[in-house]
């Protein structure tokens, strides 16, 4: 008799799915039937589809399944190996790339906004606490010339660079003392510095769905697939300190800008797709302490270099280059990061994940400033998601003057160390 | 193409036969060898009219074009002027500019001393002492040097560089030996109380090139040891007057019938200037402590730790030489203030430590002052470490972890960092 009732519920209203069906059907009893007694536990197993029948509903509930294994995951690498374990083919992202545009390419792919300039300082500290001691700029510009002269000038090699290696054996272990040197020197400042630990050449990887495709072809033509973006990276130097750095904006600050939008494939970019292992890695495992990031360095390699995009007539792809390996390196680490802390694209980020940027070709600084306000990036979980990740950046700065000179006094080191506090 | 295959190669290697042929093609020579159909065909013979002496020829070198009737043009070998560098051959040794006749035994940074630290010690004319001195020993257990939850820190450090900063389960010591002791300096310098500004770390590019008479041997240290700290001013004298004076009484052990140059690179092509490895001028002109890494995976490539503290000893022996004669010139002498430098090797478990103080430049005769090097071997920051948890019948017998942690060897680590600057 009750299954009766239900079948005609069922019947009379073709736009119910059967979930609310079930739920239906669990309350029927109360409504239709006033002889039946009350009964809050449904005497019947609940409706629902099916898990192996070949149909959108079968295949949301397996999705579902998979995601609830997610959410009941005990720890982050149980939860990290059940996100990554299937590979498929998917876009291979590179943050150092000669593809034209691609700082917005990127920036859908991540859902970033970009804001030139520096983020807003954070508000000035309490009168109560002690002021900090006061920033001895004179020292800090004597070292960072020190590391310059002593890559550049003093260090005696055994043989002359050549031109195409200069780059590597030169401005490589001049961004490392650099780095090394200005930790040290302003971790009297920030005790934060003082604890954190500085890694070099440590690879970051992230892999992210974002989107969704019609397959071309192959045996499941036609069918909707996520499009799935990897990214393999290798800063040369990062810092990660054990507490996460304080929030530019509140997580659900509204940027006025809009997000572009591309209306190609990513094929387009050029952007190729293997199947690889799926990492996620901040550089260092989950066990780690310092498990949340500070600053990452990185140096453009000979490929990106301006004269060589100055000679292709491609001027105004400068700038690209920068920010693109900015947005992407950034995303990469600050998502990592987020995941790390048992965040995903189902289970969004509930405080807003901040890192900052250098990026140099050895004469040339940029500095940027990445928040994650989301990791819900899925053609699911973005539909009604208003959230949207920003990064601050600057038009790069010459930093060091021609070796030649004993001395370079010219240095935006200033705007570095606002950062790095 | 011809090119590949390793007669080829040979062929081109004899010399007397170098240079392109025309537009890249292998030499005429080439094609000597091979099956016939393979052969190049060969050159027209000259026309008959040189063979008619005094008469010449009128060809169709002028006119860029054959012409029927015109002799064929015999054109003069053409020389490039210039080889590219895949077959530029090296001159013989005897016309190399450095060439001497007196062959100057090197030690570079490979070369295992048979004897191990006798060897080096003889070479060097020193004095060997068990143990750090206790002006830096002081500094280890001085708790005000200490940085606040040291051991925890250092904990950290192994745990990062054993098993954390990489993707695979089990790292490999080429990357986990040089991560720690990175970390270890890094530690080091941020987290120390005394706050000094005297000291700068280097990358390994930096070549060391030193030369002294040994009896009348001439050996020479040569090569990059690896990370080098410099610091702004130099490393006050350990011993004291009296100590140095007493060496004198000291014997140098020798070990007949083997040579005391076994193991070092014979070489006549060398030079004899010191070389630091820095232009004047720059800022940190003292050589603090070296540190050597034994960073190899294969056990066979490794030093073994006789053969490294060997090594320690000539690297920083030849760094305070090329400093003393920086410092009071080239002559032999008697140094009125010794130069001091530091060493750790490590292949990112067992640690040595050593302290050399150069007292003299006099090395030609055994007898006189010597020189002294403390040296404490075979520290072990931890005994093992384990990447993954053993696991007996179902029951953890040893967690994932370093085991035998000695926190001593780290305070050590500490000390010799500020040393001179406290």
């Amino acid at each position: 008799m009750a299954a009766a009732r239900c079948w005609r519920l069922v019947l009379r209203g073709p736009g119910l799915s059967l979930h609310t069906a079930a739920g239906a059907a669990v309350t029927a009893p109360e409504v239709t039937g006033p002889d039946v007694a009350a009964a809050p536990v449904a005497r019947y197993p609940p409706l629902v589809a099916s898990l192996t029948a070949d149909s959108k509903a079968a295949r949301q509930r397996r999705v579902e399944r998979w995601q609830a294994t997610v959410h009941a995951a005990k720890s982050v690498d149980e939860k990290l190996r059940i996100l990554t374990k299937m590979q498929f083919m998917k876009y291979v992202v590179y943050p150092q790339t000669f593809a034209l545009n691609a700082d917005r390419w990127y920036q859908s792919f991540t859902k970033t906004v970009f804001l030139s300039g520096l983020p807003p300082p954070p508000p000035p500290a309490k009168p109560d606490t002690e002021p900090a001691p006061a920033l001895d700029v004179a020292a800090l510009r004597a070292a960072a010339c020190d590391c310059l002269l002593q890559e550049h000038f003093f260090l005696r090699r055994k043989k002359r660079v050549p031109l195409y290696l200069e780059r590597e054996a030169i401005a490589s272990p001049f961004l490392d003392q650099l780095v090394a040197s200005l930790t040290g020197l302003l971790s009297a400042r920030n005790p934060a510095l003082a604890a954190a630990a500085l890694d070099c050449k440590r690879p970051v990887h992230f892999y992210w769905l974002r989107g969704e495709e019609i397959i071309p072809r192959g045996h499941r033509k036609g069918r909707v697939d996520a499009l799935r973006y990897q990214i393999n990276d290798k800063p040369h130097n990062q810092i990660r300190i054990s507490k996460q750095l304080p929030e530019f904006v509140p997580l659900d600050y509204s940027v006025p800008v809009e997000v572009p939008v591309m209306n190609c494939k990513p094929d387009k970019l050029p952007l190729f797709k293997r199947q690889y292992e799926n990492t996620i890695f901040i550089g260092t495992k989950t066990a780690d302490p310092h498990c949340y990031g500070h600053t990452q360095f990185h140096l453009l390699p000979d490929k990106l270099k301006r004269e060589r995009l100055l000679k292709q007539n491609c001027a105004n792809q400068i700038e690209v280059v920068f920010r693109a390996n900015a947005i992407a390196s950034l995303f990469a680490w600050t998502g990592a990061q987020a995941m790390y802390q048992g965040f995903w694209s189902e289970a969004d980020v509930t405080r807003p994940f901040v890192s900052q940027g250098v990026i140099t070709d050895g004469k040339y600084f940029s500095f940027f400033c990445y928040q994650l306000n989301t990791l819900a990036l899925t053609a699911q979980a973005d539909q009604n998601n208003p959230r949207k990740n920003i990064c601050w950046g600057t038009q790069t700065t010459i930093y060091a003057m021609k070796w030649m000179e004993k001395r370079s006094n010219k240095n935006p080191r200033c705007l570095m160390l606002n950062i790095v506090m | 193409m011809a090119l590949a295959s390793g007669s080829a190669r040979l062929a081109l290697a004899r010399p007397g036969r170098l240079g392109l042929g025309s537009c890249g093609a292998p030499r005429r020579g080439a094609y000597e060898w091979g099956v016939r159909s393979t052969r190049k065909p060969e050159p027209p013979p000259p026309d008959r009219v040189y063979e008619i002496p005094g008469l010449e020829p009128i060809t169709y070198a002028g006119k860029m074009h054959f012409m029927p009737g015109l002799a064929r043009p015999v054109f003069p070998p053409w020389d490039p002027g210039w080889t590219p560098p895949k077959f530029r051959r090296l001159p013989p040794l005897h016309e190399h500019p450095l060439y001497k006749d007196q062959a100057c035994y090197v030690f570079h940074q490979r070369c295992r001393l048979l004897e191990g630290v006798k060897q080096a010690l003889w070479l060097t004319k020193t004095k060997l002492i068990e143990g750090l001195p206790e002006k830096v020993l002081s500094l280890a257990d001085d708790p005000r040097n200490h940085i606040e939850n040291q051991d925890e820190c250092v904990l950290n450090v192994i745990f990062h560089a054993r098993l954390w900063h990489s993707t695979e389960d089990i790292p490999k010591r080429e990357t986990y030996c040089p991560v720690i002791v990175d970390s270890l300096i890094q530690l080091c310098k941020s987290r120390s109380q005394a706050s000094f500004s005297g000291q700068t770390d280097l990358c390994p590019n930096n070549t060391l090139s030193t030369t002294w008479n040994r009896g009348s041997t001439l050996i020479q240290v040569h090569g990059s040891s690896g990370a080098q700290l410099n610091a702004k001013d130099p490393l006050p004298p350990i011993a004291s007057r009296e100590e140095v004076e007493a060496t004198k009484n000291h014997v140098l052990e020798t070990f007949y019938p083997i040579s005391p140059t076994v193991g070092l690179q014979e070489c006549n092509v060398y030079d004899v200037n010191d070389d630091t490895g820095f232009r004047e001028g720059y800022p940190y002109p003292y050589p603090h402590t070296l540190y050597l890494l034994e960073s190899a995976n294969l056990r066979p490539h490794r030093f073994q730790p006789d053969q490294l503290r060997a090594k320690m000893i000539l690297f920083a022996f030849g760094n305070a030489l090329a400093q003393a004669r920086l410092l009071y010139g080239n002559d032999t002498k008697v140094l009125e203030q010794p130069v001091v430098v530091q060493s750790v090797g490590t292949d990112g478990r067992v640690f040595q430590f050593l302290v050399l103080q150069l007292n003299t430049t006099d090395l030609a005769s055994d007898e006189g002052v010597k020189n002294l090097v403390w040296l404490d071997s075979d520290q072990l920051l931890y005994a093992h470490f384990w990447c993954l948890p053993v696991v007996r019948r179902k029951a953890v017998v040893e967690p994932v972890g370093p085991t035998g942690f000695q926190p001593e060897t780290f305070r050590k680590f500490l000390a010799l960092y500020l040393h001179g600057a406290v």
